[in-house]
């Protein structure tokens, strides 16, 4: 995900404001530490325009 | 969703807190100006001394309800951390401590009063767990 922020040059702040979710959260969620809930991933894939499983990884 | 102050749930918390503290405050002050130390236990003495208790009950009523408005899934998850490790704590001291009163007698009694406090110093507990083990400040 952080790959994906950097690509559109969003700082976690901007990301954070589009999710309408806390800095901290997508700090925790960038650095493997918080696994978002599946609506909060639905509004991730909808953010970057892509499918769940083309941004997180199993496992 | 900038911050914890720019988090209406985090808001509404304090804007609860506040005034319920200064109930608080108020009613210990009142309990402790008009009940002497071998005041009779007629209905006057124990509502004066209950008064304290609507502000503590006032406050699980407010920290529950930031649990329910806290839209953020992952500051809500900090917050319940914290309020689990608080409960650990208190659960643990409490019931050791009650065991070596009951078999140790000389052991000074632990106050019912002290229950919440030990709680409320947990959630310092459940800060430092949460910083810890996820970084970040920790939900503080």
């Amino acid at each position: 995900m952080k790959e994906l922020r950097a690509e559109r040059g969003w700082s976690q702040q901007d990301l954070a404001e589009r999710l309408d979710v806390s800095r901290q959260s997508v700090n925790a969620i960038e650095t493997g530490k918080y696994d978002p809930s599946l609506p909060l991933a639905f509004r991730i894939a909808e953010v970057f325009a892509m499918r769940i499983e083309d941004i997180f990884l199993k496992g | 969703m900038t911050n914890r102050l720019g988090n209406p749930a985090y808001r509404r918390y304090g804007r609860r807190m506040v005034p319920l503290s200064l109930l608080y405050v108020g009613a210990i002050m009142l309990a402790t100006r008009f009940i002497p130390d071998n005041a009779p236990a007629d209905a006057r003495t124990i509502g004066l001394a209950l008064l304290p208790g609507l502000a503590i009950l006032g406050w699980i009523w407010a920290m529950g309800r930031l649990l329910v408005e806290l839209e953020d899934e992952y500051l809500r998850m900090l917050e319940v951390r914290k309020f689990l490790v608080a409960t650990g704590l208190t659960l643990a001291v409490c019931s050791v401590w009650g065991l070596l009163q009951v078999f140790a007698p000389a052991v000074p009694k632990l106050p019912l009063f002290f229950v919440f406090p030990l709680w409320a110093l947990g959630l310092f507990a459940g800060v430092l767990f949460n910083r810890l083990t996820l970084g970040g400040n920790g939900g503080a």
